[in-house]
């Protein structure tokens, strides 16, 4: 028992040193440094001995980690004991602790010694090497670190024990958690009856509608640049969810139907390589009907294949398309690498748009077209066939879907709305290139697709604002949200695998894999229950 | 394969097998045709060209079905796409760069230590290379994999592509964006090699693509070996056939899997160092396109299937190679030819050149 306590919590604080190490190897503790200068103010940035005043900020940075490594080490002790909890931290601490001093100490010796890390390290540039070392020598710094760690981690502990033990979580909960779940209710009960009569329902859509006018002239160009990306992607976000939430067909080379809308428009509009100059809104049209023929005709040969296989060859079918826009051998067709340049943007009236609100606002008209369309189709005839056969689709056949209509069917909608998305796309940038249609692009909306809750239309849109929209405004940290995007996935798929919004169907289908009883646990908890469940019967 | 027996019996072709065969037909005519063109009546290149594109696609194509194996033996077992394969190759690539950087920075009598002493140079940097692939294999599957074991498809899936996002974008971090000169030792310069006269003109076959090429066959040899005759490559068989069964005759399913993983990082981290050996650049993207290749050459010669997936490899990296000049396309369409026979073939042959070891039942 002591030495599986004393595993875990060696385990906890190697997870906590290798991050610690790793995240002064990516350079993060300067960033963290001063986004917590700026949070607690300037003036209490204290240089310590010549550095560049934001060491302090660092030190807490972290002992605010230390902190974190120490409540995890004392969560879930059982018995819940002082003298474990305390005794958990420690041993994480310190071995968190011993890697970042034992690291510390390393760079010190090296930069000492007239090494430049940053030849091989990238981020391990002259001034964060200098944050990170303090100008003091190595085994101060490995002390001070060592302490720094081992400190944080016991305090994290005993806040741990004391949240625990305390009874303000409970009545935290009470004072403001009824409250909140008492407004939720009363917000769903009035929303529920407002939507009932036709006459209040219309009103309520009005009143969207005119915000929805009003914020995009409020924003500047950037957030509305912002907002436009995050729409796009809401567009094919909502293809995709056909395709895969609904039909349940794994596409890997959405991107396709994307490009191709692209450039549909950006041929038949702009004057580079083929000098048609034809108006937006008859290329509208035409591009999104290209792209839904392209799905058809790529559906045909593929759809027979299932599960992984047709992940794999759409990928291949994004990938050939991608390469081909690429190629030089077809710029007189394509424009090649450098892409077509002077897409025609739309006219109303005589009047260009201009703004970045104007193509607010026909995304927004696109959204709310692929809604109502993907609404009434999945209520429908055709919505139910689509469900019957993700669940089973050889069932579905025998109950007499034609699968293969159906499939047809489910890839080229998503592949209309992916065009659409693509057209709409190339005319806000006036541009379309290779370098926009990766397979990177596919991967994101498949991301967004899941993350935000399969098969659930809100869910795809709180997942295209998550994942496009929150790295934009999170700038100050560009440098680092591509990494911790990817961990980020990781952990979704393992904390909350069914999505933020998931449709009620998909989170059953999801927990229904737990709901067996799992004969390897080994926890104390399960052996009592199996134990007072025999004694029961 | 078709569940629909009943329908196939009543119908004697269904459309699709009727568009397949058109399509087939037509293709195959084109190609002779264009064998015909480019061979007989064009001559654009002399046989000394083809000699040397074939030789360039073979020793790819040896390093792809290194690659290959590794999702071969992972999606054997657990049925999912390691996306993060490519990856790992690219962090054995780093492995091996660090090592060469390392072992040249070491004075000897009469040079660098990577110059004086080349044998203990490579196979120290094949050790730091597949050790730190290795590494990673692992802790992927242990951190990543291993929580996800029971749910949908799907989400193993996600979680390996934001394993992939992750493990790029840290390497981008952590060495920057800028590709790096791989140091090999002086007896491994890379253009260096034997001589070969085909028609009176010199090809060059090098000594890094004959490093290269016998090493990963050695490999391949090696671990084929290790599948199929060895109590570990037996337990892998049984996890591959059915888990349960497999952990009631007293297999621990999760370390085999661990090992798996384990096996299939190394095979990956070796690619990579010969990949840099070869072709002489690490950076932080340098194992996506290969990851991708090397899937494409483990579904070409049927999932699951080792011998297959070295097939596969060599037949994707010959094809890459010859198949822009035998069509007369530019070379910057071989990734289209690539993908395009990966379409065909599964458009016509979905269990792979040599067959896939799995069921569709299974799956």
């Amino acid at each position: 028992m002591t030495r599986d306590r004393l595993r875990q919590s060696l385990t906890t604080g190697a997870i906590f040193g290798v991050v610690l190490v790793f995240l002064v190897l990516i350079g993060f503790q300067a960033t963290a440094a001063q986004l917590i200068g700026g949070l607690i103010g300037n003036g209490y940035s204290i240089a310590i001995s010549g550095t560049s005043g934001l060491g302090l900020d660092m030190l807490v940075f972290f002992a605010l980690i230390g902190l974190w490594a120490g409540m995890s080490a004392a969560r879930r002790r059982t018995p819940d004991l002082w003298s474990y909890a305390l005794e958990g931290a420690a041993v994480t601490g310190a071995v968190s602790g011993a890697a970042l001093a034992l690291f510390g100490f390393l760079v010190d010796q090296l930069s000492a010694a007239g090494v430049a890390l940053s030849a091989y390290l990238a981020q391990m540039v002259t001034s964060n090497t200098q944050l990170f070392i303090l100008n003091l020598p190595a085994t101060q710094v490995a002390v001070l670190y060592f302490a720094l760690i081992l400190l944080s981690s016991l305090l994290g502990a005993v806040m741990m024990r004391g949240m625990v033990r305390a009874s303000w979580p409970q009545r935290l909960n009470d004072h403001l958690g009824r409250p909140f779940a008492r407004l939720g209710g009363w917000l769903s009960h009035t929303l529920h009856r407002v939507t009932a009569n036709r006459g209040s329902r219309y009103s309520l859509y009005g009143v969207l509608i005119l915000l929805a006018i009003l914020i995009p002239q409020g924003l500047g160009p950037f957030w509305n640049y912002t907002l436009g990306t995050v729409l796009i992607y809401v567009l094919l976000g909502l293809g995709l969810n056909v395709v895969v939430g609904l039909a349940g067909l794994l596409d890997l080379g959405y991107v396709a139907f994307y490009a191709i809308g692209a450039y549909t428009v950006a041929l038949l509009t702009a004057p580079a390589p083929h000098h048609l100059l034809w108006s937006f809104w008859i290329a509208l049209p035409i591009g999104i009907a290209v792209a839904a023929l392209a799905g058809v005709v790529l559906g045909v040969p593929v759809l027979r294949l299932r599960g992984d296989y047709l992940a794999i060859v759409t990928l291949g079918f994004g990938e050939i398309l991608g390469t081909l826009t690429r190629a030089d051998a077809l710029t007189s067709f394509t424009g090649g690498p450098m892409g077509v340049k002077d897409v025609a943007g739309p006219t109303l009236f005589g009047l260009s748009f201009s703004s970045g609100a104007d193509y607010i606002y026909l995304m927004a008209l696109g959204t709310i077209v692929i809604i109502l369309i993907t609404t009434r189709l999945q209520n429908s005839r055709v919505g139910r066939a689509w469900e019957a056969m993700r669940e089973d689709e050889t069932v579905a056949r025998a109950m007499g879907v034609n699968t293969l209509v159906q499939k047809l069917l489910a890839f080229g909608i998503g592949a209309a709305f992916a065009g659409m998305g693509g057209v709409i796309f190339a005319a806000r940038n006036q541009f379309t290139g290779p370098d926009d249609y990766t397979l990177m692009v596919s991967i994101n909306v498949l991301c967004l697709v899941i993350v935000g809750g399969m098969g659930n239309m809100p869910g795809v849109i709180a997942g295209a604002l998550v994942l496009k929209g929150l790295p934009e405004v999170l700038r100050q940290l560009q440098d680092y949200r591509l990494v911790a995007f990817g961990a980020l996935l990781v952990v979704m798929m393992i904390v909350r695998p069914e999505g933020i919004l998931p449709s009620r169907r998909r989170r059953l289908e999801v927990h229904a894999a737990e709901s067996p009883p799992q004969t390897d646990s080994e926890g104390p908890g399960d052996r009592e229950r199996l134990a007072r469940n025999d004694g029961r019967s | 394969m078709q569940p629909a027996v009943a329908l196939r019996s009543r119908i004697p072709l269904t459309p699709f097998q009727i568009a397949q065969i058109v399509i087939g037909i037509a293709f195959t005519i084109y190609l002779v045709y264009r064998f015909y063109v480019v061979l007989v009546v064009q001559r654009t290149y002399g046989p000394d060209t083809w000699l040397r594109l074939a030789i360039s696609g073979l020793v790819l194509g040896a390093v792809y079905g290194l690659i290959a194996i590794g999702y071969t033996l992972v999606y054997g077992i657990l049925f999912m796409i390691n996306f993060a394969h490519g990856d790992i190759m690219m962090v054995g690539c780093f492995g091996g760069y660090f090592v060469f950087e390392a072992l040249r920075a070491i004075h000897a009598p009469g040079g660098s230590f990577l110059d004086v002493y080349p044998i203990p140079s490579v196979l120290l940097a094949f050790a730091g290379g597949m050790g730190v692939a290795a590494v990673g294999g692992y802790f992927l599957e242990k951190i990543a994999y291993r929580p996800l074991r029971n749910a949908p498809r799907l989400v193993p899936l996600i979680s390996a592509i934001g394993a992939s996002i992750f493990l790029e974008n840290a390497a981008q971090l952590l060495f920057g964006s800028q590709p790096r000169d791989y140091s090999n030792p002086a007896v491994l310069t890379r253009g260096t090699g034997w001589n070969l006269y085909v028609g009176g003109t010199a090809v060059v076959v090098t000594y890094t693509g004959v490093f290269t090429f016998v090493l990963s066959i050695l490999m391949l040899i090696g671990l084929y070996l290790l599948v199929q005759h060895t109590r570990l490559g037996r337990a892998m068989r049984a996890v591959a056939e059915n888990k349960p069964v497999a952990s009631l005759m007293g297999i621990d399913v999760d370390s085999v899997i661990s090992q798996t993983f384990i096996i299939s990082g190394a095979l990956a981290g070796a690619a990579g160092v010969m990949w840099g050996v070869h072709l002489g650049l690490v950076y932080y993207y340098v194992g996506f396109v290969p990851g991708i290749k090397a899937f494409t050459a483990a579904v070409l010669g049927g999932i699951g299937n080792v011998p297959g997936a070295m097939l596969g490899g060599v037949f994707l990296g010959v094809v890459e190679a010859l198949g822009p000049p035998i069509l007369g396309w530019s070379f910057q369409l071989a990734d289209v030819i690539a993908f395009a026979i990966l379409v065909l073939v599964l458009v016509f042959r979905p269990t792979g050149l040599l067959g896939e070891v799995l069921t569709e039942a299974k799956v």
